[in-house]
């Protein structure tokens, strides 16, 4: 799993990786009440916005790790978008990616690395 | 800044932020659980960055009438009353509640964010009435809201049961006099407390400790805020401000035109007949999405205002926000809010968005 400074994680297999926000970022939002997924098919390039996701106070924005095409969506979020909450590392995940660039995710934070940042 | 009370807050694992220079709890468990904890038990609110002003002496009457909107003159001895105070140009300085202990002891308790703005207004004003102004900003300030607000603090102070909303009552607690005030911002009943920051400390403590069988929990600044705006009340900054008439926002009620004479009157008489007055109303939004302050609200392809509060309703489990337009609006009507940039339908409700079962 490969983490991002924007507080995402994505795990990878083949070369589909599933995305969501780290359990500090949820911690830091608060109760996320409200999410907005990106559709199916959407091309997006590393560090575009294409989520978001909204607690009782504010709106944050979720990045894409990096390149690819949006291949799936977690639909039962929009209506329990406090899973991300309950269980931000697996049924709170977001989205899906084809990965464009492998070499992408050389630019990414390994567990360890990610978790120095946020202490 | 901090509260007598920042200790505890950390302890107790809150999340500190800052608000107006003051380092406030904006939640300890999470707001929605915080929220839903006021609306069924009881919750307990450190609102110490508030603060209070005595004003006494023979004209201490005749000053607080003149300054608020809302008529103070004649009201009954300890009750309390929410008003608008607005300068000479009719915009409003704050909203703040007045406290009547006599025709010549009032206390007001004014908003964190303006209690220099208001002291210097209330100097400035009462430069030619004989009164007298004290601030106690050093005094801590505690809410204890909610169904078991009421039995919750009855083990304490017996006189709490004849406390009505809107009314308060001096009590003695470890030696030091304290306020037992029948108001609050939630809409959910129960008390304000004020008193010396020692007292208030202890209180905390003994109400955290008593109430644990009322299933209390402390609630930080993000539950506060929806709580307030399920009642539609207003918050300083968002639905008042200087540049927002108060007969334009959802305290218009506290705005009696028909009182012999405050200040901002000859401003706001202008005003009104002028007939270019905006509106506040609130709206539930009929599409995804959630309105927050700034998103422009239009009808058809005209803009026509803003949004100046928003957010998910944890009661309603609704989207709901309250917005500033030109014109009126009727209840039922539907206007379109830009979220990102797209429009969703949100309709005009009465207000409060929530109400207590009676």
């Amino acid at each position: 799993m490969k983490y991002t400074e924007s507080h995402e994680w994505i795990d990878l297999e083949d070369n589909i990786g599933t995305v969501g926000v780290t359990d500090y970022a949820q911690k830091e939002l608060g109760d996320i009440v409200y999410v907005e997924l990106p559709e199916v098919g959407t091309e997006v390039n590393a560090g575009d916005e294409v989520a978001v996701l909204e607690s009782t106070k504010a709106a944050a924005d979720i990045y894409a790790p990096v390149g690819g095409t949006i291949v799936e969506v977690n639909k039962a979020l929009n209506d329990k978008p406090e899973e991300i909450n309950q269980s931000p590392m697996e049924d709170g995940w977001l989205f899906k990616i084809e990965i464009q660039k492998m070499e992408e995710l050389d630019q990414l934070m390994n567990e360890s690395e990610y978790l120095e940042t946020v202490q | 800044m901090r509260t007598g009370l920042y200790d505890r807050h950390v302890a107790l694992g809150a999340k500190m932020v800052d608000f107006a220079g003051w380092e406030m709890p904006v939640q300890y468990s999470g707001v929605i659980q915080e929220h839903i904890a006021v609306r069924e038990n009881v919750g307990i609110f450190d609102v110490s960055h508030m603060g209070r002003v005595l004003i006494k002496g023979p004209e201490a009457e005749k000053l607080m009438d003149y300054l608020s909107t809302n008529r103070i003159a004649g009201k009954k001895d300890f009750s309390a009353t929410y008003t608008v105070w607005c300068d000479q140009s009719g915009g409003c300085v704050d909203d703040l509640i007045v406290y009547k202990e006599g025709e010549d002891r009032f206390f007001i308790i004014v908003n964190a964010g303006n209690r220099d703005k208001d002291l210097n207004h209330l100097k400035k004003v009462a430069e030619g009435f004989d009164v007298t102004i004290e601030e106690r900003y050093q005094d801590g300030i505690l809410a204890v809201q909610g169904p078991n607000a009421r039995p919750l603090m009855t083990r304490l102070f017996p006189e709490a049961e004849n406390v009505r909303p809107m009314r308060f009552a001096s009590v003695e607690f470890e030696g030091h006099q304290v306020i037992l005030s029948g108001t609050g911002y939630t809409g959910s009943g129960g008390f304000e407390l004020y008193g010396p920051m020692e007292a208030i400390i202890s209180l905390w403590g003994w109400a955290l400790e008593e109430g644990k069988a009322f299933g209390i929990q402390p609630i930080g600044l993000g539950a506060r805020d929806t709580l307030r705006l399920e009642m539609g009340f207003p918050l300083y900054g968002h639905e008042l401000s200087d540049d927002i008439f108060p007969t334009e926002s959802v305290a218009s009620w506290t705005v009696k035109l028909d009182k012999e004479d405050f200040l901002g009157k000859e401003a706001l008489e202008k005003f009104e007949s002028q007939g270019k007055k905006r509106q506040e109303s609130g709206v539930v939004l009929k599409g995804r999405g959630i309105a927050r302050e700034g998103y422009r609200v239009f009808k058809g392809e005209r803009q026509i205002g803003e949004v100046t509060s928003g957010t998910m309703s944890p009661s309603l489990k609704q989207a709901i926000a309250m917005i500033l337009v030109d014109g009126k609006l009727e209840q039922g009507e539907n206007i379109e809010i830009d979220i990102r940039g797209k429009r969703v339908q949100a309709e005009v409700v009465p207000l409060p968005f929530w109400r207590k079962e009676p």
